[in-house]
């Protein structure tokens, strides 16, 4: 029996909604991912791989996944911090502080940029007083981490904080009444309910650093091989008109984050299953 | 050893000090990451005081800047709209076979770096490409001008209104557009006066976040606009080719600008939240 590709339904709309739904989806997003593919698929495996294939690229690659890696991981450990904190306690300013996390999103990039850049350069705020430490933070891959933190930061916080919501106190006080020290309870209760949402928004701020461009390039320093990123080399290749090269890179970082993001997929069912749907 | 102790933790609580320390270190955390970049973008902006900033804004390169970020969002926010409309009306009101792979596909902008997704543009309608070739040759030009830097923005904002409408919809079922259906209500009397109410707030949520990201775009419009002075530099193009200048004042003055709109967005999202949070979506912290 096969299914129909319609149900019948008595609401009308079907043909405009799925018309404007599907031509849309279509102009806007797959045909010009369709053309980076084809861009691909013209010039060939050898091409691709030539361009992919260098020292630069690979450097560009590495240090977007490597940075943005160390950003998301420091984003999950505080975002459940953050979390845990907006949820469980009350102190004065909790509210302002729980609108504030989102500020990441609606900040434009290249005004986050040209902040950080401000704060952390030799003669900013906070640069000075690194100076005066004997390092720089502007300018080296700090500076990129600092950046890929910022970006990210409210995606761990976002997903695990209604997850804090519901849990409910009577599974703590159980564990507890059963002679849980809090640490065991937190350890072995409350982390785990957490992971599956904690997880998830790693995955997003994974994704979203991997590709970040505006807040990096300002406080980078975009020299080759050591603070060059992989979405300003695809930038460069554009300037010099090289749509293959560029083409190369887009669709390298395309299938990455898609491997990154099943790979989570799959860690994410995995603690599911073993814990079970919060 | 005398003092009694006034109050005991109860066995749910962390310890005063682990307490302390949280809550210490968070907000250390979010002032240090958070709050000081947004302060230093108005010091910065009021470094040779408010004249300097107010005049570095009316020069005619900022007052353009600022007219094509708002026409860009005035086209790219309704398009967003109609299209988040339409795609939360398909995906809930009809079964269909291969419904979870439209979903994914509508979300798929958000996994897609920005400048990826200005060169996707670039090869789909560049100059050089087979639909780019063709609508130059009748005089439209669609990269390094205005319809490339909405397609760009209309691209990276794809699923912001239809993310807020879909679980909404679903939540509120198909009960009360068939009641109206059946009273004999138009397909679009039923929209207007009985879909439309019920989804205005998650609507509104949904807006208000596409405009804030389509007015503050970068990496995307960096590619596709060419960033040709007064005419396709939009307020984020435009402030960093002031800052690359050295023109410090004048960058951070076009930079206060939008993240005083980052703070008007965030403050009319909060007040969204507290006041409508049984509108909104059911994914969402409340």
């Amino acid at each position: 029996m096969k299914q129909p590709l319609v149900h019948q339904s008595p609401i009308p709309g079907l043909g405009l909604s799925a018309g404007i739904t599907l031509t849309m989806l279509s102009i806007i997003v797959l045909l010009p991912i369709g053309a980076l593919l084809l861009q691909g698929a013209a010039s060939g495996v050898d091409v691709m791989w030539a361009a992919i294939n260098t020292k630069r690229t690979w450097g560009a690659l590495l240090l977007s996944f490597r940075l943005s890696l160390i950003a998301a991981l420091f984003n999950l450990v505080f975002g459940v911090a953050v979390a845990w904190v907006l949820v469980r306690y009350r102190f004065p300013g909790r509210k302002l502080l729980d609108a504030a996390v989102d500020l990441p999103f609606a900040l434009p990039t290249a005004v986050a940029g040209i902040a950080l850049t401000a704060l952390y350069a030799p003669n900013g705020a906070f640069g000075a007083i690194a100076k005066d430490l004997g390092f720089k933070i502007a300018y080296t891959q700090w500076g990129i981490l600092i950046a890929l933190i910022f970006v990210g930061l409210p995606f761990v916080a976002r997903t695990v904080q209604p997850v804090v919501e519901e849990i409910e106190r009577e599974v703590e006080e159980a564990s507890a009444t059963l002679g849980a020290s809090r640490a065991h309870t937190i350890r072995h209760i409350i982390l785990p309910m957490l992971t599956p949402a904690a997880l998830t928004g790693f995955a997003l701020a994974l994704a979203r650093s991997v590709g970040e461009y505006g807040s990096v390039i300002f406080i980078a320093g975009n020299i080759p091989m050591k603070t060059e990123i992989a979405p300003l080399l695809i930038v460069i290749r554009l300037e010099e008109f090289d749509y293959p090269g560029a083409a190369a890179i887009g669709i390298a970082m395309l299938l990455i984050s898609f491997m990154m993001l099943l790979a989570i997929n799959a860690v994410q069912v995995f603690s599911r299953r073993r814990i079970g749907y919060v | 050893m005398s003092d009694v102790p006034i109050r005991f933790r109860a066995a749910t609580e962390e310890t005063p000090l682990a307490r302390f320390l949280l809550i210490g270190g968070v907000l250390l955390g979010l002032a240090v990451l958070l709050f000081a970049p947004l302060i230093v973008v108005f010091f910065e902006a009021l470094r040779d005081g408010a004249l300097a900033a107010v005049a570095s804004l009316a020069n005619p390169e900022a007052a353009s800047a600022i007219r094509l970020t708002l026409i860009v969002a005035a086209i790219a926010v309704p398009l967003n709209a109609v299209f988040g409309i339409a795609a939360a009306w398909f995906v809930t009101k009809f079964d269909f076979r291969g419904k979870a792979i439209l979903i994914t596909l509508i979300d798929l902008p958000f996994s897609v770096s920005p400048v990826v997704a200005g060169l996707c543009i670039v090869l789909t309608f560049g100059a050089n490409s087979l639909i780019g070739g063709v609508l130059v040759g009748h005089g439209f030009p669609i990269v390094f001008a205005l319809p490339g830097i909405v397609l760009a923005s209309v691209f990276v904002t794809f699923p912001f209104v239809a993310r807020e409408l879909i679980p909404v919809m679903i939540e509120q079922g198909r009960a009360e557009e068939e009641a109206a259906l059946t009273l004999g209500a138009s397909g679009w009397r039923v929209f207007f006066t009985v879909t439309l109410p019920n989804i205005r707030w998650a609507l509104l949520y949904g807006v208000l976040l596409c405009n804030a990201r389509a007015m503050g775009e970068f990496g995307a419009v960096a590619v596709v606009s060419g960033k040709i002075r007064g005419q396709t530099a939009t307020m984020p193009i435009t402030i960093e080719m002031l800052y690359n200048e050295y023109l410090s004042v004048a960058a951070f003055s076009l930079a206060a600008v939008l993240a005083l709109l980052a703070l008007l967005t965030l403050t009319l999202k909060t007040g969204l939240e507290w006041r409508y949070a049984d509108q909104l979506a059911a994914n969402h912290r409340h």
